[in-house]
């Protein structure tokens, strides 16, 4: 049998078992908003701990971690830093969060702001932002699906036919099951992409340099400055420590702020759950460690992938890796695809209805419903189109997207923990920091340092909402008293 | 341990990682050697900070578990015993 062929059939059969997974969780939950977005409040320990690992985990892990450490070298490991530093503070803003949802019946992060900081106009401006930073990143996801089964399949199956079938799937459980399926799948999916990158990962330089001692010894003496922090940047020049630590700070803040993550608070059974999937977590992350090793591992190859992000199929098809190998990587790429662009379809449209429509016009559970599943239809949609298609334009916004979530960070906060918040405060405060990041990322001001504009946004942002918040008048006590009663 | 005291101890943890793995405290480990685990100097020290994180979190944990009100079983969903 032909190699391709084999390759393709384990594929085939890894999207087989994911849809099977995902159409059977659904059967747990209730037909409801909120067994849709948020599973009944149910997630138990182990799906939450995969559900949030290989939700943060994406292609840009999987492909383009490889592909950082083999082109820039140690600017990579700014992707190893920020994780732990962005997760440990929901230690104790999960409970918080997750005690507010039950309390108030929340789903969405939105909903939690406008709850604490009541305006129509606050909600709609998160959710349009949100849809903004989300459609990109759900483009590159289908993207790098379809580039992986591309390549192992040697051309058989284009990246059209690709990225169709392997959302095609995710658009099937996710419209059918909801969070369910989400977290079910990601459970399944977490678990092949975690092995697949440690076996990989101490595989590929044993089989090439004898060990991962030897690889590092044979990297400097060829290309030193590969593994020197800050590493460099995508041109070949020395990174700045500026933009690597302030990579790492936009990062961390964001990271917890994207609506997809940020809402699984509201999924958790309980506050313990909650609680030791932060502890777990960075048991999780330490898996990129092996990604990294493939990225190295692939610096003193002979040939050169067409780009950095391809080192990781460009290797497995030139190591004369058994055929199911292959295939078994390509099912842990798809995982780490598919289980990232899942749960991004799944909160778009969560987001959308809930933040974007309903405060504007009152809709009934079923109707709701019915426009979600129309939303992941739409998304879905014009992903796939960029992704197919031209779209460039789209894939660059993903550069900026950590710099529009981040800003949401400060208006969590202040909601959580700072009683003189006013919503002028928070509102005005969002809008300086959206402004201010935008400025610099289109370059109308200069970067100072080389920092990432994100930072730069939130530099003015924290300013603008403590002082206009206390130039306005302070919320009311009962309001305030009624917020914070725990 | 007192709640209060593993609470600080946790947040000099990360203040410290925070500066550890950034400029300017990644500026002296900026280097190749000494190799540790076969992984160069600078890779190492990211991978050790998080390996220990796992390690502090989980200490925390059970300080906080102990200070938290008992009447909180884990299958009751609607158990707050947040003290927070």
């Amino acid at each position: 049998m032909e190699r391709w062929v084999v390759v393709t059939g384990i594929i085939a059969v890894y999207l087989v078992v994911t849809l099977a997974i995902g159409l059977l969780a659904g059967r747990r939950a209730t037909d409801s908003v909120a067994g849709f977005v948020a599973g009944d409040r149910s997630f138990g320990l182990l799906v939450m701990y995969f559900v949030t690992g290989a939700t943060v985990f994406s292609s840009f892990a999987f492909l383009g971690g490889p592909g950082w450490a083999y082109s820039r070298g140690a600017a990579a490991f700014y992707i190893l830093a920020y994780g732990v530093l962005g997760m440990t503070p929901f230690y104790w803003m999960g409970p918080r969060i997750a005690h507010l949802g039950r309390r108030f019946g929340y789903v969405t992060q939105a909903q939690l702001l406008v709850g604490r900081f009541p305006s129509r106009g606050l909600s709609g401006l998160v959710a349009i932002l949100s849809l903004v930073a989300f459609v990109p990143y759900v483009t590159i996801q289908m993207k790098g699906a379809g580039i992986v089964i591309e390549a192992v399949t040697d051309g058989h199956v284009p990246l059209w036919l690709g990225a169709l079938v392997a959302y095609g799937i995710v658009i099937v459980y996710v419209l059918a099951s909801g969070v369910m399926a989400v977290g079910w799948t990601n459970t399944f999916q977490g678990i092949f992409m975690v092995t697949i990158a440690w076996t990989l990962g101490l595989y590929l330089p044993y089989k090439l340099y004898g060990g991962v001692g030897p690889m590092f010894e044979k990297i400097a003496a060829v290309r030193p400055e590969l593994l020197v922090p800050p590493g460099l940047d995508s041109a070949g020049n020395a990174w700045p420590w500026g933009s690597y630590t302030t990579f790492i700070l936009v990062s961390a803040v964001g990271l917890m702020m994207w609506p997809h993550l940020f809402m699984k608070a509201f999924a958790a059974k309980d506050d313990d759950t909650l609680r030791r999937t932060v502890i777990l977590f960075p048991t999780f992350q330490l898996f990129l460690i092996p990604v990294f090793l493939i990225g190295f591992s692939g610096v003193l190859f002979p040939e050169v992938p067409p780009d950095p992000d391809f080192i990781l199929p460009f290797m497995i098809l030139r190591t004369d890796l058994p055929a199911l190998v292959v295939g078994l990587f390509c099912a842990g790429a798809l995982s780490a695809s598919m289980s990232t662009g899942d749960a991004l379809l799944h909160a778009a449209a969560s987001v959308v209805v809930e933040d974007g429509v309903t405060p504007f016009k009152a809709l009934s559970d079923g109707h709701q419903q019915f426009l979600m599943r129309g939303v992941v239809l739409a998304v879905g949609g014009v992903a796939y189109w960029a992704a197919v298609g031209g779209g460039s334009s789209l894939v660059a916004l993903l550069a900026t997207a950590y710099g529009i979530i981040a800003q949401l960070a400060p208006p969590i906060v202040a909601a959580l923990y700072w009683k003189r918040a006013t919503t002028a405060g928070v509102i005005s405060g969002l809008l300086a920091g959206w402004i201010t990041a935008g400025l610099f990322y289109y370059e109308v001001v200069a970067r100072p340092l080389g920092m990432h504009e994100g930072i730069l946004g939130l530099l003015v942002h924290v300013p603008v909402l403590v002082l206009v918040s206390l130039a306005t008048r302070p919320q009311e006590k009962a309001h305030l008293d009624r917020w914070f009663a725990s | 341990m007192t709640l209060r005291r593993a609470r600080t101890l946790t947040g000099i943890y990360f203040t410290a990682m925070t500066v550890a793995v950034m400029w300017p405290g990644m500026v002296s480990v900026a280097r190749i050697e000494p190799y540790v685990l076969g992984l160069p100097f600078g890779f190492f020290w990211n991978g050790a900070w998080i390996a220990v994180a796992v390690g502090v979190l989980y200490g925390l944990d059970r300080v906080e578990r102990r200070y938290r009100t008992p009447s909180a079983p884990d299958s009751m969903g609607g158990g707050d015993g947040d003290a927070t």
